[in-house]
């Protein structure tokens, strides 16, 4: 049997499913719990669009068999905005005009997220080194790194 | 009441692209959806003697098979007139022309399925020989068409498409040129780089209609090819809006899969669904044009352009794609932004056995700019004046006429050039530059500059926009548009001209866009017109509105209208506390007129006195209404050990009449100059034989966030926004990543004293080589 019952927990929400052993976390993501703001835009781990949170940090989602992060914390765009309410990283993203297309974005808006977890006071040569894995082709990556900037000075001023 | 035009204002869609709720055509499922796969021609160039689905057929879970047989004699193109028929084949008939060429198309249950049966379906062909090389092809190659441009005067095979235009006396102004130089320019084949993998998700109904939704650039340029192709009335075909993860040309005109997810679903009456492998996007979808230009340029002794000689030839792949295009747009930025008294230029486009091309940003604009403004600099320097004294001695000033009879109305070239030159301190780092190009230094700098110049919208299906304004009972407003958001924030701009119409904040007014049921006609997100020409026609519609809001006010208030000004949701008398809601405007309106609420409609045509665009064949006939102006300044870093080439900084001084919006501006700006950026130093696609050999991301090297440019922006205003008048903006949204490709080869330049004349500029290949000019 290719098929087994696993349990992912996304978002905080516990979902037991049947996934097929050769499964990407990201296709189950997609195509079984309908969380469609991951992107797949490569499918090879070369753009980032599919980044999402496991157990806080930044990770590829294409790249992970789904029967790999049973015991994990697993957290999407979707995650993010508790009650609708913007986090103010996805609050920079708009105000600072960091989203063009938007494919990148959530991607994009995840890996900074790790980040300011992680150090929450980068250098923009460190911001710069975070969202090294997350390509976009609209923005030049300009607004997207003064969008994370500005939320780094918020907290710290 | 604040301004709502010319603010920064973020973009509306933005809260829906932050939090994954925006839905793109990647993401849509539907009950019951099959899942679509395309067998490929692994060869170049071959006949198709059998194609045999039987076994496929036979798979458990294979719903529906296509061929060409279900589609013979079906024929699109990017262009599809009495001169340029379309040529390219949704599914190959009985020969395949490109690797890639889709043969036959599969919907399965699931993908593995799909798969499978491609393996399963048995193609018999018999290899014909192929031609890659574009002066192969004119002059020796195997025919790949069998017709060919009857009034063709040269003895070149394989010619696609042909544009020819000339004026002034070239042979005078060669004669008695003080010096002339002749150099040939290549650009590379580059690829769009849009995230969002084409696809298309289609479902055809038991009432005979077709629901598409797909990753393009317009759905009305969209429904017309699914319509035409299939047969079916435009009615019939409803193109639905999803979100545009990136187009950048890249996703205009009909492409196969559309064609074959579509008649998939008329087979199987289920939904089906299509996306492109990454790979499959690299290796056999349409990718920009790759050009080489022969420029001869005649000078008088002060730097004054006397005349030009241009040959341009481009390899546009197995089908014309838009290649017969492309060669007249590279004329019409030839002519743009300086002053050519004389000029003889013939572009060709050239059909090989290599994957079709299609328009990308800037399309022509970055080929050529970058070889004219190359050999400006090079002509500079020969005569011993800086590159900023030649561009103003050149530039087109206002008011100046086209040679097609256009006129460029208010240009803002000259101050673009002067400001952008004080702004960056040009004359003095170029100087400085240059002097250390021999010393002993590791590291050079290098500063360059780049002009260019882009037209605003032009005639080409469907020509024209129209749009609607409702307003709610509650004063609120709602836009029907036909814009479809590429990611360039037309829907954002069009909210901001309904808010400045009608005296409402951005966040009183939503909008329903790109519906070809629901929404009236729009020109599309591809021709750099959409601000003007579907910005026009929402303005109209806004102030239709208006006036009716207005009207019914003015008889609650005992005013008159033209003393009546709107401040959110609320009616003014000017310079008085007197007013009304505007609710009670709206409903005393209903109440008076049978009912009617406020309905404003809208619609424009650019270049009111043409019947159709400009000629292909010779450029002749006016082409748009309104043109953009651009400087830009690159400063880069040499490393001289490796010829890693940096791109540190640019500045961008731009005319493009009056920034509706700044912030989606910069945005833009900065697009255009990172893409440009690649497009200078790291992207390619490697092809040999028909084959593409780096087809992933990570071997085509896009820039990345730590290759960011530092980017300023001038912007130059010269047109106003007023009320009861149509405005004038200007092209932003590809032209400037031609100056600045240029302007970052030129500060190579002048960092290093090496002209490359090939791109990617690639000093290690080239180090040897220095200045393959003839200059004389």
């Amino acid at each position: 049997m290719r098929n087994k019952p696993i349990t992912l927990n996304v978002n905080g929400e516990e979902h037991t499913l049947m996934v097929d052993h050769r499964d990407t976390l990201l296709h189950v993501l997609r195509d079984k719990l309908h969380l469609t703001g991951a992107k797949e835009a490569c499918g090879t781990g070369e753009c980032g669009a599919c980044t999402v949170l496991i157990d806080g940090k930044a990770l590829l989602s294409c790249l992970i068999l789904a029967v790999e992060v049973q015991d994990k914390k697993i957290t999407t765009i979707e995650g993010l905005a508790a009650g609708g309410r913007l986090t103010p990283l996805q609050k920079a993203f708009v105000e600072y005009g960091a989203v063009q297309c938007g494919f990148c974005s959530p991607g994009m808006i995840l890996t900074a997220t790790a980040l300011l977890m992680e150090n929450p006071s980068p250098s923009r040569k460190e911001i710069q080194k975070a969202l090294e894995g997350n390509l976009c082709r609209c923005t030049g990556y300009n607004k997207i790194i003064e969008a994370i900037e500005s939320v780094r000075d918020k907290r710290n001023g | 009441m604040d301004r709502v035009i010319g603010e920064r204002i973020p973009r509306i869609d933005g809260p829906l692209k932050v939090t994954g709720e925006a839905t793109y055509t990647t993401d849509i499922s539907l009950p019951g959806m099959l899942f679509a796969r395309i067998l490929r021609s692994p060869h170049p160039h071959a006949k198709i003697i059998r194609v045999d689905v039987a076994r496929a057929a036979k798979i458990p879970g294979v719903k529906a098979i296509i061929t060409g047989k279900d589609a013979w004699g079906v024929r699109h193109g990017f262009v599809e007139t009495p001169r340029y028929p379309a040529d390219q084949y949704v599914l190959a008939n009985d020969r395949v022309r490109y690797v890639g060429e889709e043969v036959a198309a599969v919907a399965a249950v699931d993908d593995d399925t799909a798969l499978e049966a491609l393996d399963r379906i048995d193609v018999e062909y018999e290899e014909l020989p192929a031609v890659f090389d574009l002066f192969e092809a004119m002059s020796e190659g195997p025919e790949i068409h069998p017709v060919q441009l009857p009034d063709l005067a040269e003895p070149y095979k394989n010619i696609a498409g042909r544009c020819a235009n000339s004026f002034g006396d070239v042979e005078s102004a060669f004669k008695h040129a003080h010096l002339v130089r002749k150099d040939r320019f290549e650009t590379q084949l580059r690829t769009h780089g849009y995230l969002e993998p084409q696809a298309t998700v289609a479902h055809y109904d038991t009432t005979g209609s077709l629901h598409v939704w797909t990753s393009g650039m317009g759905v009305f340029r969209k429904r017309m090819h699914l319509s035409t192709a299939l047969g079916i009335p435009d009615s019939r075909v409803h193109v639905h809006k999803a979100w545009v993860g990136g187009a950048f040309g890249g996703k205009i005109d009909l492409f196969s899969h559309e064609f074959c997810t579509s008649l998939l679903s008329m087979k199987t009456g289920r939904p089906v669904r299509f996306v492109a492998e990454r790979e499959e996007i690299f290796s056999y979808f349409r990718h920009g044009q790759p050009m080489v230009v022969d420029l001869e340029t005649a000078m008088d002794k002060k730097g004054t352009l006397l005349g030009q000689k241009v040959r341009c030839y481009n390899n546009c792949g197995a089908y014309r794609g838009s290649g017969a295009v492309c060669v007249f747009l590279c004329w019409g930025f030839i002519v743009l932004p300086y002053r050519i008294p004389a000029l003889d230029y013939i572009g060709y486009s050239v059909y090989t056995n290599n994957p079709v091309r299609a328009p990308q940003r800037g399309h022509g604009a970055p080929q050529i700019r970058y070889a004219v403004e190359s050999q400006l600099d090079m002509l500079a320097e020969e005569l011993g004046i800086d590159p900023v004294e030649i561009r103003l001695r050149n530039a087109r000033q206002k008011g100046e006429i086209l040679p097609n009879s256009d006129p460029i109305g208010n240009a803002g070239l000259m101050e673009c050039i002067q400001k952008a030159a004080e702004r960056t301190d040009f004359c003095e780092k170029y100087e400085k530059n240059r002097s250390r190009q021999t010393d002993d230094s590791v590291l050079k700098q290098g500063i360059g500059m780049g002009v260019s110049s882009y037209f605003t919208g032009t005639l080409i299906y469907p020509n024209n926009s129209a749009a609607i304004v409702k307003l709610n009972d509650d004063g609120t407003a709602h836009l029907l548009t036909g814009a479809l958001d590429t990611g360039q924030g037309a829907e954002t701009i069009l909210t901001q001209i309904v808010g400045q119409e009608l005296g409402l904040k951005v966040e009183d007014i939503r909008v329903v866009a790109a519906d070809t049921e629901t929404t009236p006609v729009d020109i599309g997100s591809w021709i750099s017109g959409l601000t003007y020409v579907t910005g026009n026609a929402v303005k109209k519609a806004a102030e239709e509105a208006r006036g009716l809001l207005l009207l019914s006010a003015a008889k609650e208030l005992e005013a008159n209208p033209a003393d009546l000004e709107i401040r959110d949701r609320r009616i003014f008398v000017k310079g008085t506390d007197k007013s009304i809601s505007s609710a009670q405007a709206i409903a005393r309106h209903i109440r008076e007129n049978q009912g009617d609420p406020i309905i404003g409609r809208g619609s424009f045509r650019g270049l009111k006195d043409a019947a159709i665009g400009p000629s292909l064949k010779n450029a002749k006939g006016a082409w748009s209404d309104s043109y953009a102006f651009d400087v830009q300044v690159a400063e880069v870093e040499v490393d001289t050990r490796t010829g890693k080439i940096t791109v540190k900084r640019a500045l961008t001084a731009h005319d493009c009449g009056f920034p509706i919006n700044p912030l989606l501006i910069e945005g833009q700006i900065d697009g255009q100059v990172s893409m440009a950026k690649g497009h200078a130093t790291s992207e390619e696609v490697i092809m040999k034989n028909g084959m593409t050999l780096n087809p992933s991301f990570l071997d085509y090297p896009m820039p990345i966030a730590t290759e960011m440019v530092e980017n300023e922006y001038l912007h130059i205003t010269t047109e106003e926004y007023e009320t009861h008048k149509e405005f004038v903006t200007k092209e932003v949204g590809e032209g400037l990543v031609s100056g600045v490709l240029a302007a970052i080869a030129n500060a190579v330049a002048n960092a290093t004293g090496i002209h490359l004349t090939k791109l990617p500029l690639n000093l290690e290949r080239d180090l040897d080589k220095t200045d393959e000019g003839t200059g004389s």
